[in-house]
């Protein structure tokens, strides 16, 4: 749609038709932590819709407006200027289904989903993690079997984020029990109000319920909700997955503009705890800051190239690494300096904290990103594994 | 002179009993509550709450070093009573005054309000501003008050019902009061010049210590029992190495903070402990800050859902490692002490601690 090029001014006054400027008072949560709020981000993604500005990579038909990373790139940088709310509830769609849609999905899928992806009118859940497939996501037992031109989903996904809000799941289930493990997966779309499809929320440490068991008992599903090949779960798994270490999911939240100021708000938030002209409370400070910006890049790099090639690798890992590593410091730094009133669950970075220990477990343990780097970026040899070529009925006994 | 051992029948009685009484549900339904009165009954029917106070005022009698075995299990199984409020801060408050411990819940004021001000007019004191984080309040019978007016240092002891007291919590869930005082009268009495300000939240210190140490080792103990029994990739993660740091890290931590929160106990029991004590709130502080990264890391998502009982060790810990100082707070204190003994006095000051002080 765009004939003239972008600049930073048009997209700006573009945005200002309709959003709100950032103030230094702006103060949004991140992650969804400790809000349940849906409403807000709806109408903002009801509102940059007709432009497809939240989305600008997408196709224009599938909600976007065929950005190049320059533009993509720019709009984000524009974005940042005004309030974009905690899009927490919508990240699986925006930040994982639709770009494994775009590379992965049938024109129908693309364009019956995208869109309402897009606007905020559906939210979607990602029902991977299983009581027995955790780090070891290619255990999952979630059954599928074939029924004419359907499916029959019997089994229990857990720690399912967002389903108690979710109108779709995307669901890793086994097709064929008798391929070694990675290898009989299949990825299906779930209506989350199909018969059979139960969802039990779990209360977290932090009291958000945020997460959920899901338990699945002769679910009909039908052939046209299957993303990828019978037997290509894993491969389309692999692609949901980076795109969620490389950050695509995370956009929106967090705290005012610094316009004008070098320091962020988190850190002069601290100026009212007079800790800020404290030597070795500046130094720990100055690390995180640093430590801040450096994984700003690496994000941007991996989600980049996430977009770009539509498969992305594993700078993703590296970007989450990063990123969880910010957040957790930021987070324990601020309660820490906050003084002893932060020990209550009204004080300074409660809700923070209590969220932070999730950050290196979610999306994949840190323990598994370092695994994924050292086996694919530096060529280590693996973890001793008999179970990639057993079949899945074997391994699953846990003898190899 | 003291006995600077531990009583065993107290070990063995406090693990019975702690056992029975306060599993993940009890600790659970104490936070939804706000108070555990069936648990603190059963607790104060030991008489444990008394330990090391003097029994002509109503004490169990035994030493400081009994009753720190008692509060580190009290952390051991994050039992939700004030029992260091009610013992060896308030308690000892009150019988270092000379006042009668009461039959209920004694609570103290961890720090006094900047608007505090304590009046002493005759016989009796008047108290007027505020207070917060002040442990179990709305569950008290009594607040004791240390307050120096006029070089002395005196104990106030004050009915909790007097107070207008809003229910606030930690991280754990634990009240941590706001209390005002709209001109409360009460009685005081005078406490001996060694009973000051500095002492004082050493003692707090050291109760915090005494906690921490015994939640570290649980959470420890915990984490290497989770990751024995949970299976990925065909074999329980406590067979990978990079899950085996972790565990290591916390063990260390449990060892290293119980090792300093004995060796505070000891020379505080002796008479003379405030170095230990500051080095043993640092070292504990910093020991739950690694101990609960590791053991949240090990756990997976089973740690952040609450029906698993790792928070209850993890939050209380993020807490109490901000009571009665934190890191900052003893690190400056231990530095200025250090520099102050100069070059030649550092190395007695780490072997001899605060005899050769
Ligand atoms: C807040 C939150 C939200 C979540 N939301 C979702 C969601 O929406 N959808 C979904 O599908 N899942 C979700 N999850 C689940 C998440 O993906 C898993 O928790 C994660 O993959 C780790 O699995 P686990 O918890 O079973 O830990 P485990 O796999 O049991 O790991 C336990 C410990 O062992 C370590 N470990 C395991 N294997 C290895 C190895 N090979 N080498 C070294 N260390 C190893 C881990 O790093 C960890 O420290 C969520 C989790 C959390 C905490």
């Amino acid at each position: 749609m765009s004939e003239a090029a972008l600049t930073e001014e048009s997209v700006r006054k573009a945005l200002s038709g309709f959003l709100n400027v950032r103030t230094p008072e702006t103060r949004l949560t991140t992650m969804g932590a400790g809000s349940d709020d849906l409403d807000d981000g709806r109408s903002y993604l009801q509102s940059t819709a007709e432009y497809g500005w939240h989305v600008p990579s997408w196709p224009s038909q599938f909600g976007g407006r065929d950005a190049d990373s320059r533009e993509n790139a720019l709009i984000g940088r524009v974005l940042k200027e005004f309030i974009v709310p905690d899009l927490y509830p919508f990240a699986i769609g925006l930040g994982m289904v639709g770009p494994t849609l775009l590379a992965h999905g049938t024109v129908d899928q693309k364009s019956n989903w995208l869109q309402l992806i897009a606007s905020g009118q559906e939210i979607w859940c990602q029902m991977f993690s299983e009581p027995d497939a955790g780090s070891d996501l290619a255990n999952v037992g979630m059954a599928a079997i074939k029924d004419g031109d359907e499916w029959l989903l019997t089994g229990q996904k857990t720690w399912t984020s967002r389903a108690m809000w979710a109108n779709w799941g995307i669901c890793l289930a086994r097709t064929d029990p008798s391929k070694p493990k990675h290898k009989g997966l299949t990825m299906f779309a779930i209506p989350m109000d199909t018969t059979g499809v139960d969802v039990r929320p779990l209360t977290q440490m932090n009291k958000d319920a945020h997460f959920s068991e899901v338990f699945i008992d002769e679910a009909r599903v039908s052939d046209t909700l299957r993303i990828g090949d019978v037997g290509e779960g894993w491969r389309v798994a692999m692609t949901v997955l980076s795109h969620e270490r490389a950050g695509g999911g995370s956009r929106g939240g967090g705290e005012g503009t610094n316009r004008g100021s070098f320091v962020p708000n988190w850190i002069s938030d601290l100026g009212t705890f007079g800790v800020l002209d404290t030597p070795v409370a500046r130094q720990r400070l100055m690390e995180v800051h640093c430590h801040d910006i450096a994984s700003k890049f690496t994000s941007q790099r991996a989600s980049d190239e996430a977009r770009t090639s539509g498969t992305p690798g594993a700078a993703g890992s590296g970007a989450k690494l990063r990123t969880v590593r910010s957040y957790k410091e930021r987070a324990y730094g601020s309660n820490r300096l906050a003084g002893p009133n932060a020990m209550l669950t009204d004080g300074h970075g409660y809700i923070e904290t209590m969220t932070a220990p999730s950050m290196s477990i979610r999306g994949g343990t840190d323990e598994i990103q370092r695994n994924i780097l050292g086996e694919r970026v530096l060529g280590l040899p693996g973890e001793p594994r008999l179970d990639k070529t057993a079949s899945w009925n074997e391994s699953r006994k846990g003898l190899l | 002179m003291t006995e600077l051992i531990v009583d065993e029948l107290i070990t063995q009685t406090a693990n019975r009993l702690f056992s029975e009484i306060c599993g993940h549900e009890a600790i659970q339904n104490a936070e939804t509550v706000g108070e555990a009165p069936e648990i603190w009954a059963a607790y104060s029917e030991t008489g444990f709450p008394w330990i090391s106070i003097d029994e002509n005022l109503g004490g169990s009698g035994g030493t400081l070093l009994d009753a720190l075995e008692v509060l580190r299990l009290v952390g051991y199984y994050s039992v939700p009573v004030p029992a260091a409020e009610t013992g060896i801060l308030g308690g000892w408050l009150l019988s270092e005054a000379g006042l009668q411990v009461p039959e209920g819940i004694v609570t103290v004021l961890p720090d006094l309000g900047p608007d505090l001000t304590i009046k002493v007019d005759g016989s009796q004191v008047s108290i007027a501003g505020s207070a917060t984080r002040v442990p179990w309040a709305r569950s008290a019978e009594v607040i004791a008050i240390l307050f120096q007016d006029d070089g002395n240092n005196y104990v106030a002891s004050v009915n909790a019902s007097d107070c207008v007291i809003t229910p606030m919590t930690n991280m754990a869930g634990e009240p941590r009061d706001s209390v005002r005082f709209d001109g409360v009268v009460c009685s005081y009495a005078k406490v001996s010049e060694s009973i000051d300000a500095q002492s004082f939240r050493l003692r707090g210190a050291l109760s915090r210590v005494a906690l921490m140490a015994g939640a570290i080792e649980k959470m420890s103990q915990l984490t290497v029992s989770y990751t024995n029994d949970r299976v990925q990739f065909g074999r329980p993660v406590a067979r990978f190495q990079a899950v085996q740091q972790h565990l290591v890290w916390a063990a260390q931590d449990a060892a290293l903070s119980r090792m300093a929160a004995e060796s505070a106990g000891i020379e505080a029991t002796r008479g003379k402990g405030d170095f230990e004590i500051a080095s043993a709130k640092l070292i504990a502080n910093q020991a739950a800050s690694r101990a609960t990264k590791a053991c949240h890391q090990a756990h997976g998502a089973m740690g952040m859902t609450q029906e698993y009982p790792l928070h209850h060790y993890s939050r209380r810990l993020w807490s109490w490692r901000k009571e009665y100082g934190g890191d900052a707070e003893w690190s400056k204190w231990i530095g200025r002490l250090a520099v102050a003994q100069g070059a030649d006095g550092l190395y007695p000051l780490i072997t001899g601690g605060s005899r050769v002080l």
